[in-house]
């Protein structure tokens, strides 16, 4: 048996090919996957995570990632995962508004399933591409908006993919510490989300400066 | 190099007649037993050789130390001389081994030519007499030939013409053949001879035409398939009428769809491997995978229409829109409310929802059934060594993108979305509708509404499972957990946000008051009693709820272990994750349960029995001997106590579920402690008060021990400690009892810090103060 002290769902959301199972597949596999297609239904994968608290001691953290399926038809199943996810992953491509278009009814679909205060984190992903068409500004404006967090990243590149992971498996200890570690081995459905506004200037600042290089 | 003149002796002439073919291959085999026999005596010669340079070396050694010049320029003679014969020998070596490959060749080209002739004489003969088996044979075998060594026996030999002309008549006859078959093929096909048709399709593969003969042969099968599902279709609602079948009709017309594909199979797949040998399976599979995809849509245009799977739909989506927007909360009442809609009864879905996974589960098991299949052909094929690594995983991924891009596997997957959210739907408004209609009967600690919930969630994860898909069972599974969080979770803990009216109560009349309020659908009794008895009743729900996600949790693991034996690792690990989701709702109703019994202890428990501790105060601690022997032949103050706390623990006793009852036990004994120390602190004791607080405190310990199962020992540990102190016979006698040095004591861990020892000490009158300063805690 594998020795973990926190273990926190991730669910990843978005229209079909902005790129989530290829995040999911850098973070987990390390490579950028080719030609593997749509996801059908809902794919799911397990990193553990060495995570440096506050102490400076390091936690094992599990992460179990459910990569969910864009397509409308799979919407049913995809749904379902919203209720028992601890942070959600908003996921859209940089390169094609229709994908950010979509996000008000991805945000009614979390409005509509997930618990009030799951941890939320929008990203915009192939900041390698150079036929950018959301700029980062916008995507920021659209985060704060939506009491979320913020980042851009490349899957083909790697770029903030291990990032993304760490701040989120960060974020997810905080609170359940704050919530008197009531959340370590067990599968809460109830969390806190507390103290976001004061973290959200640091998730983003890093990112934003990312992204910012992306641009020139 | 000419062959004879290698060999050395007979001549080309030989060569032209089978006899002198035969002697030539014979004095080859002699020629070859002697090469052999002379590179055998070669060899053993080299060992000796060996043998001597080995010496050599040893002299060598020897020679380092006299004359080395001159032994050492006979040992390099010596050397080069070995040299010399080895490279003599393997020269040899090579050349009989080129000879002998030289011989199989010959060989190989004598019986090519042989067949050859057989062929040509045969094939025309085989034509004419329309015996195309034996002239297909006889293509077949001129087509394994070498055409290239033909060619160049054709130049070898003198009678060029004469092979030349077998090749031509080949030649064409194998055109001819070709041609013949494939109209002979479709002329079965358009007769529909299936006797024929089989005949010419297993010919096909003799004349190199694999491809083309499966396509055709199984088109024509497929041509079959379809009229016969045409027919089925017609006759389908007549069949489930006859049958009384007619909420499955269309999963039966499927699931024989599906078995009539699969038979095709079952039947052709050993002519196919007989024919034309393993690794042609999936061409086949291809071809009808077509016709049974156009059949599965065909049919499920039919199912959509004919079960209005759109209008429903529409109908679910229009109701969750507009309970989204209209309603703040989810609780079942409420959302019953927004009722104007055209709302979709979950029981008339019920059926249709069963005759979903049934038609989910038999197009997984088909889909289970072909992938096997070819798996296995593909696998035969590759060890056979008919098929390289490279060419078999090429074979697997077309095999799955076969899979996958059937139109079977998308309309699969829409059937399977139909009928998550028709589920769905079916258990969240079947759930609410429980808790609308919720029962009580007297005499029982729960009321209808958990079975019921239980029992609806449990149906519907099982029925999930009947899909025999994984996605399916998880989304379900985390719907129910959802479903029983949202809706139930919050119906308990809205009945009891109401609280527990405080104030005396008969609960017999309240249960009476509840029951007759049902069944007349009118209030008769007090409100309050009837709030009482529904806020217990509550409590007893959510106690019985936990055992229930429990045992669901139990229960859904097995059925599925049992229903998926080969589970991967993976997938198992995502359907367990989705089954802790679904226990976790158990931590929900615990909180429920914690919460509404402090609520309980606070209104009906506390105000109770605070007035009756505080009767202590009003007997006398400090007594004669006279006082004492009359106090304990009366009524003491703990006999009372105890004769109130029972009658209060009996009105509970049969209204609270055994667990809940035991928390209730637990809360009354931290209470009545908590209140006795904190009168005991307010009264004055002597040696005969301790001895009566002593016995007090014993009686309220054993009638509590006696009140429930589980262990009150904790609860009274001050209060038996405190009881301690005050029954000393003196104050140095404490030591016996209490060790500053070894907290553990001799028989427990104090509870009481010195500061509290030495307050409680100052209660006795006849304990002198500065004693009790004085000493060393
Ligand atoms: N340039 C670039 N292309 C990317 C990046 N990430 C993904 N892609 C490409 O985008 C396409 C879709 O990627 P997927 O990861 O399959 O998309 P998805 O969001 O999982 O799609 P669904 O499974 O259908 O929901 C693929 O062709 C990827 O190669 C990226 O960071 N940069
Ligand atoms: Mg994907």
């Amino acid at each position: 048996m594998e020795d973990y002290k926190f273990l926190f769902k991730v669910v990843l959301i978005g229209n079909s090919g902005v790129g989530k199972t290829c995040l999911v597949r850098r973070f987990t596999q390390g490579v950028f996957p080719k030609g593997q297609g749509a996801t059908i239904g809902v794919d799911f994968m397990i990193k553990t995570l060495e995570i440096e608290n506050s102490t400076g001691q390091s936690e094992n953290v599990k992460l179990q990632i459910w990569d969910t399926a864009g397509q409308e038809r799979f919407r049913s199943i995809t749904q379902s995962y919203y209720r028992s996810a601890h942070a959600l992953i908003l996921v859209y491509d940089i390169s094609c508004q229709p994908t950010f278009d979509a996000l008000s009814d991805w945000i009614r679909e979390i409005q509509e399933y997930a618990n009030p205060k799951v941890l939320k984190i929008l990203v915009g992903n192939k900041t390698d591409r150079d036929d950018r068409e959301i700029p980062v500004r916008v995507g920021e404006e659209f985060a704060k908006a939506h009491d979320m967090y913020f980042l851009e990243t490349s899957s083909k590149q790697g770029e903030n993919v291990e990032k993304l992971f760490y701040e989120i498996a960060a974020e997810l200890i905080e609170q359940a510490r704050r919530q008197k570690g009531g959340l370590s081995r067990t599968h809460h459905s109830s969390v806190t989300n507390l103290g976001m506004k004061s973290n959200i200037s640091n998730f983003q600042s890093n990112c934003c400066s990312g992204s910012g290089s992306n641009n020139n | 190099m000419d062959l004879s003149s290698l060999i050395g002796f007979g001549d080309a002439e030989d060569l032209k007649s089978s006899e002198g073919i035969q002697r030539l291959c014979q004095r080859i085999n002699e020629r070859e037993k002697q090469v052999n026999e002379n590179l055998a005596a070669l060899l053993s010669r080299k060992l000796t050789l060996e043998t001597k340079v080995d010496a050599c070396l040893i002299k060598h050694q020897q020679l380092f130390k006299t004359s080395v010049s001159d032994d050492s320029k006979k040992l390099a003679d010596m050397i080069g001389h070995t040299a010399d014969l080895a490279e003599k020998v393997s020269a040899k070596v090579r050349r009989l081994d080129t000879a002998r490959t030289r011989a199989q060749e010959a060989q190989q080209r004598v019986d090519d030519l042989i067949n050859l002739q057989l062929c040509s004489q045969g094939v025309m003969t085989a034509i004419k007499e329309e015996n195309y088996e034996i002239g297909a044979g006889h293509v077949k075998r001129y087509l394994a030939m070498d055409k290239k060594i033909l060619e160049k026996t054709a130049d070898d030999v003198s009678s060029m013409t004469s092979v030349n002309q077998a090749v031509d008549t080949l030649e064409k006859a194998a055109k001819e053949m070709r041609e013949i078959v494939k109209v002979k093929l479709d002329e079965a096909i358009k007769k529909n001879d299936l006797a024929s048709a089989e005949r010419f399709f297993k010919i096909f593969p003799q004349l190199g035409m694999y491809d083309e003969g499966i396509s055709k042969f199984t088109s024509y099968l497929c041509t079959k398939l379809a009229s016969k599902a045409e027919k089925e279709l017609r006759q389908s609602m007549d069949i489930a009428k006859a049958e009384k079948r007619i909420q499955v009709a269309f999963a039966d017309t499927f699931t024989n769809l599906l078995e009539n594909v699969l038979r095709v199979i079952e039947t052709n797949q050993p002519i196919l491997e007989s024919y034309y040998g393993y690794g042609h399976l999936l061409k086949m599979v291809k071809v009808l995978q077509i016709e049974c995809d156009e059949e599965t849509r065909k049919l499920m245009q039919d199912f959509n229409k004919n079960r209005l799977i759109q209008r429903r739909t529409n109908q679910i989506n229009d109701f969750r829109k507009n309970s989204a927007n209209t309603s703040t909360s989810t609780i079942g009442h409420l959302r019953k409310a927004s009722g104007s809609i055209d709302k979709l009864n979950a029981k008339d879905l019920d059926a249709l929802i069963a005759e979903l996974t049934i038609m989910h589960s038999r197009a997984e098991l088909y889909v289970r059934f072909i992938r096997r299949r070819v798996t296995n052909d593909i696998e035969k094929c590759f060890a056979n060594e008919a098929m390289t690594e490279d060419e078999k995983k090429k074979e697997h991924e077309l095999l799955e993108t076969t899979i996958k891009r059937s139109q079977l596997n998308i309309l699969m997957q829409d059937l399977l979305s139909t009928y998550l959210r028709f589920e769905s739907y079916f258990m969240e408004e079947s759930v609410i509708k429980a808790i609308h209609l919720d029962t009580y009967e007297q005499g029982q600690l729960c009321s209808s509404m958990v079975d019921d919930v239980f029992f609806i969630v449990r149906k519907c994860i099982r029925r999930s499972i009947g899909t025999q898909s994984i996605d399916g069972i998880c989304a379900i599974i985390n719907n129910g957990g959802a479903c029983i969080e949202q809706e139930f979770v919050n119906a308990l803990k809205n009945i009891l946000k109401a609280g527990y009216p405080s104030g005396y109560i008969d609960l017999a009349q309240a249960y009476n008051a509840f029951q007759s309020s049902i069944q007349q659908g009118k209030i008769q009794t007090s409100d309050s009693e009837i709030a009482r008895t529904k806020f217990l009743v509550t409590l007893n729900n959510a106690d019985k709820s936990i055992e229930f996600i429990d045992a669901l949790y139990q229960n859904i693991s097995e059925e599925i272990k049992v229903a998926f034996p080969n589970i991967n690792p993976l997938k198992k690990e995502m359907i367990e994750s989705c089954l802790s989701g679904l226990k976790s709702v158990g931590d929900s109703m615990k909180t429920v349960v914690e919460s509404g019994m402090q609520q309980l202890r606070n209104s009906a428990i506390k105000p109770r029995i605070n007035p009756w501790i505080d009767q202590f105060q009003s007997f006398n601690h400090t007594l004669t001997d006279e006082e004492l022997a009359l106090y304990e032949a009366g009524e003491t103050f703990i006999q009372s106590l105890i004769v109130q706390l029972d009658g209060l623990l009996n009105s509970f006793k049969k209204v609270l579920s055994e667990k809940n009852y035991d928390i209730l036990v637990m809360m009354l004994a931290s209470d009545v402690t908590a209140r006795l120390e904190r009168v005991i602190k307010k009264t004055v004791f002597d040696r005969n008060g301790g001895l009566v607080l002593d016995q007090e405190v014993r009686h309220l310990g054993t009638f509590l021990t006696g009140a429930t199962s589980w262990t009150v020992r904790d609860k009274m540990a001050r209060l038996t400690q405190i009881a301690i102190i005050l029954n000393l016979e003196k104050i140095s006698e404490l030591f016996e009892y209490y060790d500053p040095k070894n907290q553990e004591g001799p028989f427990t861990v104090w509870r009481l810090t010195p500061n509290e020892i030495k307050s409680i000490l100052k209660l006795r009158n006849d304990f002198k103060i500065d004693e009790i300063k004085k000493l060393q805690l």
